[in-house]
């Protein structure tokens, strides 16, 4: 940047780092999704290895029998990564392999996306649990009736409704993950629009600082629509 | 020969017992129906039947082929459990269809998921789809509801739900149709248009078993009436007999009193 930015210099670089806000965000939105999923079934698992001590007159084996190490490990995880804050998730992530294995991160892009990724496939997991959970006991009662498999079961039928019942929750965090993607700036060598436009402020300018917001606002407000457009596609069933 | 053969079903959850040992048979084309107060075991028999629970002990043929045998667990394999879920067709009381499916797509998702499997289904992929199409509105036809193909389920009362719902397990042409108190959650008016439906299945000689409070359909549309309590059958007679002078004392007292 040169000793005396014009502002359409300035213009552009905010809209150079909003372009990595928008990589951070497409991302962890294409990679959450599906990882969600698979922790979210995990969180279900009902997976006893021990479930022989069921009806065993020892209640210390009775309640060792409930033992169900998948969901145990996939919680615990969910409430850690829930428990804490998403900065210092950056951190270890970018920093830890260093400062531990003396194996440093490369790209601190790559850290950040490990972070965002694990953050929000966490709190995904949750909703997509709930949305899956909240599917009654008769939908998949009726496919095993009708001979479906257990695949077909979730693809034909759970799926499109866990979609419909799961969008208001996740245009939530979808639109927190977009302000979100300006913490990426704690690590060093990613160059969101905060990080650049806070830079300004030490030439003395301030309004490139307050023109970030309506980037975020543009955005989300994009976002908004197309959730809202969503949601009434899919308005042509209830339940 | 019996198509359908239950021995000695016993069937508890935890420590309730809920079926004590029943044993019946059926002959194809019979209707059967199932009567009994609340919490006597009526639904979970069905349920047992249908493998929507696994019994406890006993053994349930249908057909040639048993299915569930609690003296030989090795019986039962995925492709044979398979066989048991088609071999029937059950319709709920809460109807359970498919809320982002039209009536018709309810009734031909099942069909359509099963032909995927049939080894010429890439070659005849048209004919065998069009075939599913056409048995779907014939089925619907049947029902009463050819003017209601494309309607979602929320746009259906409760009767038209009940009656897409039987139009998709006979989409299957199982060999038994099971009813689950089919006109439990509906009003008086919707349960006739439902029961009018099953009573012409009957005419057509489907065999059916039906889990009823309807005494006077029961005794209108079966050829048998099983009448359950504590889990177990207090009576089997033929459905003319369904009287206050049956010989069954606990049929009697459970006719006196709904009656009553």
């Amino acid at each position: 940047m040169g000793i005396n930015p014009t502002a359409g210099q300035i213009f552009k670089a905010l809209l150079e780092g909003f372009w990595v806000n928008l990589e951070v965000f497409a991302v962890t939105l294409a990679l959450a999704i599906p990882l969600g999923f698979i922790i979210s079934f995990g969180s279900m698992s009902k997976f006893r290895p021990l479930r022989c001590w069921d009806k065993s007159d020892s209640q210390i084996l009775r309640i060792i029998s409930k033992f169900a190490p998948i969901k145990l490990v996939t919680r615990t995880f969910v409430w850690i990564i829930r428990g804490t804050p998403l900065m210092l998730q950056l951190f270890v992530v970018y920093y830890g392999p260093g400062l531990l294995f003396q194996t440093p991160f490369r790209s601190p892009m790559t850290a950040v996306l490990i972070a965002f990724v694990i953050n929000y496939a966490a709190y995904f997991s949750e909703i997509f649990r709930g949305g899956i959970e909240g599917i009654s006991k008769g939908q998949y009662e009726a496919c095993q009736v009708l001979g479906m498999t257990k695949s077909q079961t979730f693809f034909k039928v759970v799926l499109m409704q866990v979609v419909k019942r799961t969008i208001p929750p996740m245009s939530n965090e979808i639109i927190t993950l977009v302000k979100d993607t300006s913490l990426a700036r704690v690590v060093s060598g990613v160059t969101e629009i905060l990080h650049g436009a806070y830079n300004y402020t030490r030439m003395g300018l301030i309004w490139p600082l307050f023109s970030t917001g309506l980037f975020f606002l543009a955005f989300n407000g994009i976002l908004t629509l197309l959730f809202g457009y969503i949601e009434k596609k899919l308005d042509y069933y209830k339940g | 020969m019996a198509i359908l053969k239950v021995d000695n079903l016993y069937k508890s959850f935890g420590k309730t017992e809920v079926l004590r040992g029943v044993s019946f048979s059926m002959e194809e084309g019979e209707v059967l129906s199932i009567i009994g107060a609340s919490g006597s075991g009526k639904t979970t028999l069905l349920r047992c039947i249908n493998a929507l629970e696994t019994a406890t002990s006993g053994k349930i043929t249908i057909g040639q082929e048993t299915f569930f045998d609690s003296s030989n667990p090795n019986l039962r394999t995925k492709a044979s459990d398979r066989r048991w879920q088609l071999s029937c067709g059950l319709v709920f009381q809460s109807y359970n269809l498919f809320p982002q499916y039209t009536a018709l797509e309810n009734v031909m998702l099942a069909p359509k998921l099963l032909a995927k499997e049939r080894e010429d289904f890439k070659e005849n992929k048209k004919e065998i789809l069009e075939e599913i199409y056409e048995h779907a509105v014939a089925l619907l036809e049947r029902v009463g509801l050819s003017d209601r193909l494309n309607n979602y389920p929320c746009e259906l009362s409760g009767g038209q739900q009940q009656r897409v719902a039987i139009a998709r397990a006979l989409a299957l042409s199982p060999k038994i149709l099971f009813f689950d108190e089919p006109t439990s959650a509906l009003d008086p008016l919707l349960t006739q248009e439902v029961l009018k439906v099953i009573r012409e299945l009957a005419k057509s000689k489907t065999t059916m078993v039906i889990v009823t409070h309807e005494m006077k359909f029961a005794r209108d549309v079966s050829d048998r009436i099983i009448y359950m309590e504590d889990g177990v059958i207090e009576a089997d007679i033929p459905a003319s007999e369904l009287s206050e002078n049956t010989n069954s004392k606990k049929l009697r007292a459970f006719l006196g009193n709904i009656e009553g």
